[in-house]
């Protein structure tokens, strides 16, 4: 452990740590701009000079590209090394264009504030600025080349983190371009990185242009909703309008990315067609009303069909908080089924999965990252965990071998363009027929990505006896939650429910009742916040919150619970609201569209009109933990006795 | 190939010179394979093979004390020390052949005469290294001189001087030409490593130095082809010999000087290390042309800070010329005469630098180009005093670049500022470059 | 669309490099001779015999002063405009030599025979002023000279 002194203050860090880093480590934030912690060094800006005063190396040197060695003694406030830091400043404002003012990037821009710290206020230089033709690169990107300060963050990015190859660095000098050979959507799935990464405005999110500041943002700590990863992210709406997500830093999950899928897909929350008030067969009710039907007609199918004949189901969508409510629902309207998933296979693959994942023997991404062999079973990773495909890349590029083992039905299942995914995994693969074929023995750190499947039992027979972690993909970002609280109630899938010819009326809680089913079934009531077939074909309709609209808790694909906290009141957006109701002539205390309530609490309110009398607490029992959960650690990695294992 | 008579080189110059480099030169040509054979061609090679154990060929050149001929002059023996031997995977040397350095066009000339000497010297310094597989990184333009090392490798190859069990030594080696696409930047060393990995030329963090992590990852040497090719003369006739062939005690061997600019002959020739300034340009070069007086020269290429008339006695050697405020670089000695604007060659000198920066750091590809634009400015007539400031930040700073391309580029600068402060001043004063006519 | 024996020349190549990329160079210069400059068929042709991505063959063919991605004459004309051809009158050569052929620096003349560039030193400074035309290294120029070297160039190109 190195100790040095910077600043005059004393500092210990672990081998290998730059000097940048070891500054940060005691609160001195040295400039920079191509350094980055997940990418490491560049040195290409030259922002960050300090002076080494005393020890192995003296002179003014680049902070970012010096270990961290016993002995140094470090100014970052000498005269020389400011005055270098304050021209880097100066020769890249050369060219930037000033156009904060329309500039997205603006108030989160790093270029921005290093110039005014540095109080680069005068322009010397009266020369012409360099200009360059952006490109058009996708729906979701728009690029910016003026803007461009060189710092080759996007590129190392997107071709050696990312394992991209249609975006990079083109020219050289002054002439330096970055982009594709030609116009067109970048290919890479992680390609949304490059709004965060980029430290200035080259690339921003189209979705959110020329919408809001930096500031003007209601944000928050959350989890993405769209896999079983649970990587972290922070939203970021104003006026009630989700415009943008960005990835929020979490070194034991996704690290400081996100996939495409996570940042881009988030439309439905802004739906115009999104339920937003409760409904009787299509008619607009008040909360008030909708309930009371809502009770009548579980009544009535109990005279109708049997109270058993009803089924309460959930999905691997829904919150644990709602998730934990579902059997008390189930109690009290005596319906015959607890479903929390619908589909047969989701509900038994999570099922093994939690079953057999115990807390020692489940791989987080962070060991992927850290593993030297990984064996891919039965997965398709960019379909499924876009970030772990990120994952096992990097283990690769540290050397690591990854072997594929092969079925006979073809390896893995066709994605949506009807391509073989495998062929464009970030990395090289080496097919095996079986997973006996991999030298697990030989591996200090071994890991098994298994997607679920048949080999469930052959999986982790193996892996128990190579001592390989294990990391497995499921459906939904509480699949793991679901399948806990399925194995505690005996719950079954909805599919196999009807099956058995039990099921004749359902009422469904973010669960998505599949088409072929709809027709044999009366939904009596569904609880969403997407427009879904299901929701179309309910009599009632409660309308709840999107996960960025509340608080709640999802357990992810490891067994790590993880908090995400409110980011935006719910409501009809601004932007959307009907021009001809203006100036409003309803008064009312509520915002338009806001009437959408928290499935979880919506849950509570029909047990209670149900005639339960307790007061319902969330997480009670083995649960507890979960309460105090603080949505910017990095969440709680379950217990083997809170997965049910002994 | 223009020869200079012996009688030319020099008033204090009355030995006949041993010429190393050039003794095996024919006018008008290139020599032939059987010529540089037969007038004792690869004796060098035979000898090392047969005698001498890689460690004593490392340390004859080391005791030479031949220093890299491409600009820095780090002594090529010690170079050659620092590769580890025990490493697994195979070692490289590559032959720095990308001579792009305005002024300099030493390479050209040994090579368009001899490639022999050079394949000769590759193949010696591959024994001394332990290297199975050498590049040649030439430069485009040099399309006769690589010809010339491609046909030139495929005699060796016949003769058994090279490929497989060379002359029944046991040792192998084989060379490849890499002809590259012209970019200054590649004749860096590991910006060239990259170039020849087919990366973009951008250079490499040091350390790790190529010695220890260059090509491919290996142990890499990196020598300039002028270097190499003295390894031969240095093994056959031995270190003393070599070193005694310069002026002065201090330096070792002699150097290609080539000259161009406004002097009587403008050529390459192959000298002492250690003559004086003067003693070239008087002696070799014919002196200044008619109406010529001797005003500023650029004393080893492009990235070197002027000699003004004072430094008319500098023995042209590695240590002299850096104590005299410059560097003898590639020994490509640009002359001006009393009617050049020092801010307009300065001026185009920067130009060419902030043109090929590789565009990897912000000093380079940000700095020069400001260089360019104050520059342009005083020599339009437009400059103020707060230009100089701006020029000695600017050469303060620009040595906190990635590599040597930023702070080299401003040797002239520094050059000008130093030793024709006034001249620069007189564009500022009169707002007017004095050697362009009124309009 | 390079022919097959080409094709297999430039596979032979990569295969013999110690990585395909280290071909790169080469195989770009190959199909610049073979096209007159590096098209964008070229291009894509260049990444699949080495195996990279037309990006990836982009970044680096950009990078390089010789290497063409726009249409270019039958000959390149590359003037040095480095130090030692300026203090012999580089500069004006390459402007007069503009005038002459009547075409901008940077431009290809209208019968498509010679474009006209400045370049990086040539090493040449011996002799200069200087200039590349294609492959042939001319020095000591004058502005008759220099066109003198292009009509030969030409009836050279045309004769063939």
């Amino acid at each position: 452990m190195p100790k040095l002194i910077i600043d005059n203050i004393p500092v210990e860090v672990t081998q290998g740590k730059t000097v940048l880093e070891a500054a940060k480590s005691v609160g001195i934030t040295i400039p920079h701009f191509c350094w980055h912690p997940a990418l490491g060094k560049a040195g290409a800006c030259r922002v960050c000079a300090v002076k080494m005063v005393d020890g192995p190396v003296k002179g003014i040197q680049m902070s970012c590209m010096l270990e961290a060695q016993d002995g140094m003694v470090v100014s970052t406030t000498d005269a020389e090394a400011m005055a270098m830091r304050k021209q880097v400043i100066e020769w890249l404002m050369i060219n930037h264009p000033h156009d904060c003012p329309v500039c997205d990037e603006g108030g989160e821009c790093q270029l921005q504030d290093y110039t005014i710290a540095g109080g680069h206020g005068l322009r010397r230089y009266t020369g012409k600025k360099r200009t360059h033709v952006n490109q058009y690169l996708g729906p979701h990107i728009e690029h910016e080349m003026n803007r461009c300060i060189q710092c080759y963050r996007c590129v190392r990015f997107y071709q050696e983190f990312a394992g991209g190859t249609d975006f990079g660095v083109m020219g050289s000098a002054g002439r330096i371009y970055y982009g594709r050979v030609a116009d067109g959507p970048l290919e890479s799935p992680f390609a949304g990185n490059l709004v965060d990464i980029c430290p200035t405005g080259v690339f921003t999110d189209k979705t959110a242009r020329f919408r809001a500041r930096y500031w003007d943002y209601d944000m928050a700590p959350s989890v993405c909703p769209h896999c079983s990863l649970g990587c972290n992210t922070v939203p970021a709406a104003r006026y009630r309008e989700l415009l943008k997500v960005i990835a929020r830093q979490n070194d034991a999950v996704n690290g400081w990315f996100l996939c495409d899928k996570g940042r881009f897909t988030n439309s439905a929350v802004n739906a115009p067609e999104r339920p937003r008030v409760p409904l009787i067969d299509g008619r607009q009710v008040a909360w008030e009303e909708a309930l009371a039907a809502l009770l009548l007609r579980i009544r009535e199918i109990g005279t109708e069909y049997g109270a058993e004949s009803l089924a309460i189901v959930g999905s691997s969508g829904l919150s644990m908080e709602a998730a934990s409510l579902l059997h008390l629902l189930h109690e009290k309207t005596g319906a015959g089924s607890l479903c929390y998933f619908v589909d047969a296979g989701e509900a038994q693959q999570s099922a093994t999965v939690t079953a057999c994942l115990n807390e020692q023997a489940s791989a987080s991404m962070a060991d992927i990252q850290a593993a030297d062999l990984i064996a891919l079973v039965e997965c398709d990773l960019l379909q499924d965990g876009p970030m772990m495909a990120l994952a096992v890349r990097q283990a690769w590029r540290r050397g690591a071998k990854i072997s594929l083992v092969e079925d006979a039905a073809g390896t893995v299942a066709q994605n949506d363009n009807g391509l073989n995914s495998t062929d464009k995994l970030p990395f090289e693969v080496e097919r095996v027929a079986s997973l006996i074929d991999i030298p697990f023995a030989d591996a200090a750190h071994p890991v098994i990505i298994f997607g679920g499947g048949d080999k469930m039992s052959e999986v982790m027979a193996e892996a128990g006896k190579t001592g390989a972690k294990l990391a497995c993909l499921l459906g939904g970002p509480n699949s793991f939650g679901a399948a806990l609280l399925a194995k505690e109630y005996g719950a079954i899938s909805l599919a196999e429910a009807v099956a058995d010819k039990k099921v004749r009326a359902v009422v469904s809680v973010e669960a998505d009742i599949p088409p072929e089913l709809l027709p044999k079934l009366v939904v009596v009531a569904t609880l969403d916040w997407r427009n879904t077939e299901t929701v179309k074909a309910a009599h009632i309709v409660l309308p709840t919150t999107a996960w960025v609209e509340m608080d709640g808790t999802y357990i992810n694909n490891e067994g790590r619970a993880q908090r995400f906290k409110k980011v935006m009141q719910p409501g009809l957006p601004i932007k959307g609201l009907n021009p001809s109701l203006h100036p409003p002539r309803e008064h009312t205390p509520l915002v338009p569209g806001g009437q959408s309530r928290p499935a979880w609490e919506i849950l509570v309110d029909i047990v209670h009109r149900l005639g339960s009398e307790e007061d319902i607490q969330l997480f009670a029992g083995q649960w507890q933990r979960l309460r105090d959960l603080d949505a910017t650690g990095n969440g709680l990695l379950l217990t083997d006795i809170e997965r049910g294992i002994k | 190939m223009k020869l200079v008579p012996m009688r030319r080189m020099g008033t204090r110059c009355n030995v006949i010179m041993e010429q190393p480099l050039f003794q095996h030169n024919k006018p008008g040509r290139c020599v032939t394979f059987a010529e540089y054979r037969d007038e004792g061609g690869f004796a060098a090679l035979q000898k090392a093979l047969k005698e001498l154990s890689p460690k004593q060929v490392e340390q004859a050149v080391s005791d030479s004390g031949l220093r890299g001929r491409g600009g820095a002059g780090f002594p090529t023996g010690r170079k050659w020390s620092f590769v580890p031997r025990d490493l697994p995977g195979p070692r490289w040397l590559i032959c720095n052949c990308d001579e792009m350095e305005p002024g300099t066009y030493k390479d050209r000339v040994l090579l368009e005469a001899n490639p022999y000497s050079l394949l000769e010297g590759i193949v010696l310094a591959s024994y001394a290294i332990g290297v199975r597989h050498a590049f040649i990184f030439i430069r485009r333009g040099y399309e006769t001189a690589t010809a010339n090392l491609q046909r030139g490798i495929t005699e060796c190859l016949a003769a058994g001087l090279l490929g497989e069990n060379i002359l029944g030594s046991g040792f192998s080696c084989t060379i490849d030409v890499h002809s590259s696409a012209g970019r200054y930047i590649c004749g860096e060393e590991t910006a060239l490593m990259n170039a020849l990995e087919g990366k973009r030329a951008n250079p490499r963090a040091k350390p790790p130095f190529p010695a220890v992590k260059g090509l491919w990852g290996g142990p890499t040497v990196v020598n300039n082809a002028e270097s190499l090719a003295n390894v031969p003369g240095i093994i056959s006739k031995g270190p003393a010999w070599f070193k005694a062939l310069a002026r002065t005690p201090e330096a070792a061997g002699m150097k290609l000087f080539c000259i161009s600019g406004h002097v009587v002959n403008r050529s390459c020739f192959e000298l002492p290390l250690g003559m004086e300034l003067g003693e070239i340009i008087e002696g070799p070069c014919g002196g200044m042309r008619p109406g010529s007086r001797f005003k500023a020269c650029l004393p080893g290429g492009a990235s070197t800070p002027y000699f003004s008339a004072e430094h008319w006695q500098v023995p042209m050697d590695f240590d002299p010329v850096a104590k005299a405020g410059s560097r003898l670089g590639t020994g490509g000695i640009v002359i001006f005469d009393q009617d050049t604007c020092l801010v307009a060659a300065t001026l185009n000198l920067v130009r060419f630098y902030a043109r090929e920066s590789c565009g990897w750091c912000t000093p380079c590809r940000e700095g020069l180009p400001y260089v360019v634009h104050v520059l342009e400015t005083i020599e339009a007539g437009k400059g103020s005093r707060e230009h100089i400031a701006i020029l000695q930040d600017h050469i303060k700073l620009l040595n906190y670049a990635f590599c040597a391309l930023a702070p080299g580029a401003m040797g002239p600068v520094q050059g000008l500022l130093n030793n024709f402060m006034d001249e620069l001043e007189e564009h500022i004063d009169k707002q007017r470059c004095p050697f362009k006519a009124r309009e | 669309m390079i022919d097959n024996e080409l094709k297999i020349t430039l596979e032979q190549r990569v295969a013999a490099a110690v990585t395909p990329r280290e071909a790169a160079v080469e195989v770009m210069k190959e199909l610049q001779h073979h096209y007159g400059w590096l098209t964008d068929e070229a291009l894509h042709e260049a990444a699949n015999l080495l195996g990279l991505s037309p990006l990836q063959v982009e970044e680096l063919a950009t990078f390089y002063e010789m290497i063409y991605r726009r249409p270019v004459g039958r000959r390149v004309v590359h003037v040095c405009d480095s130090i030692s051809c300026w203090a012999m009158g580089g500069e004006t050569l390459l402007e007069q030599l503009a005038g002459r052929l009547g075409i901008g620096v940077g431009e290809t003349t209208s019968d498509g025979m010679f474009t006209l560039l400045p370049c990086c030193c040539l090493g040449n400074c011996g002799q200069s002023p200087t200039m590349l035309v294609g492959d042939n290294l001319y020095g000591g120029l004058t502005l008759e000279k220099a066109l003198d070297i292009l009509q030969r160039e030409r009836e050279g190109i045309e004769t063939k």
